[in-house]
């Protein structure tokens, strides 16, 4: 895997937490410990994005990686990245 | 209002194309209890959803269910990638082809174009989610079915995450349907329906 495949990984590991923490929470808002696990993840992954964008472009149109020049609309798309294409 | 973000839910990464196994997969897009139907049932039955915390289950995990509906397009567009017309005719992808090339285009395996006609959106909470419940389970079982059918690790893999979520959004409804029934009358559910009713 390079590396920008495994910064990516990382960014959908802390992702997951949130979303799956977050659907918990919908049924669960009084949880402090599922809080406080969303809220973890949350900043892991804002980093992580941070981390990212830097090196390979935006992942939101809203990124800063966007300011300087419109990179949004550069590929990789993320269908687009089969096995042996990194 | 959505905003995309530019990543899958979870990798796909195929290296070897496969279009036999495209063509049944192709069902979790476009079929009776695919990604695309799930996730416009969801997001058509948050609107008279009773309580804010039953909007708040079917919008999000309606939202998940369009990012499972990008990571099927994905491993459909993956694994049909740079195919001679030889491989097109021997792995049965031929009737697929022959209308849609290698494009994106919501059918079930048995090559029925997607409908709405294959989800409901009553405006009765309990009716609504009890779909919902059936309708987890009915995509998990397509998944297993996948499985059955599909031995490339790299397709097997994300098949496997695919399904296990079908597990958690079905103990979510479950929850939010129990929510529903709490508010009501326990000797009679159906007494009155809280999305209509006074």
């Amino acid at each position: 895997m390079n590396d920008r495949a495994k910064l990516l990984k990382t960014v959908q590991c802390y992702s997951f937490a949130m979303l799956e923490a977050s659907l918990f929470l919908d049924t669960h808002p009084e949880c402090r410990e599922a809080l406080e696990y969303y809220n973890k993840y949350k900043k892991l992954c804002e980093e992580q994005k941070r981390l990212f964008e830097e090196k390979y472009g935006p992942l939101t149109m809203a990124s800063d990686a966007n300011s300087e020049s419109w990179q949004w609309a550069n590929g990789p798309w993320p269908w687009e990245l089969c096995a042996n294409e990194d | 209002m959505w905003q995309y973000e530019k990543k899958l839910q979870y990798p796909v990464k195929i290296k070897n194309p496969n279009p036999a196994a495209a063509k049944v997969i192709i069902s979790q897009f476009g079929g009776p209890d695919g990604e695309l139907g799930a996730a416009m049932r969801y997001l058509s039955q948050r609107y008279t959803a009773p309580c804010p915390k039953v909007k708040a289950i079917l919008n999000d995990i309606g939202t998940e269910e369009l990012g499972h509906m990008e990571m099927i397009c994905a491993i459909i567009y993956q694994l049909t990638k740079n195919l001679t017309p030889k491989e097109i005719k021997e792995s049965g992808f031929d009737t697929y082809f022959v209308d849609h090339t290698t494009g994106l285009y919501p059918i079930a395996a048995s090559g029925t174009p997607f409908s709405a006609e294959i989800f409901q959106s009553t405006g009765d909470p309990i009716a609504d989610l009890s779909e919902d419940l059936a309708a987890e389970q009915k995509a998990r079982l397509t998944y297993d079915n996948i499985l059955r059918l599909v031995d490339d690790p790299d397709v097997r893999d994300v098949i496997k995450f695919l399904r296990e979520r079908e597990i958690v959004h079905f103990q979510r409804f479950g929850e939010a349907l129990r929510m529903v029934t709490d508010q009501l009358d326990s000797k009679n559910f159906y007494a009155f329906n809280p999305s209509f009713d006074k």
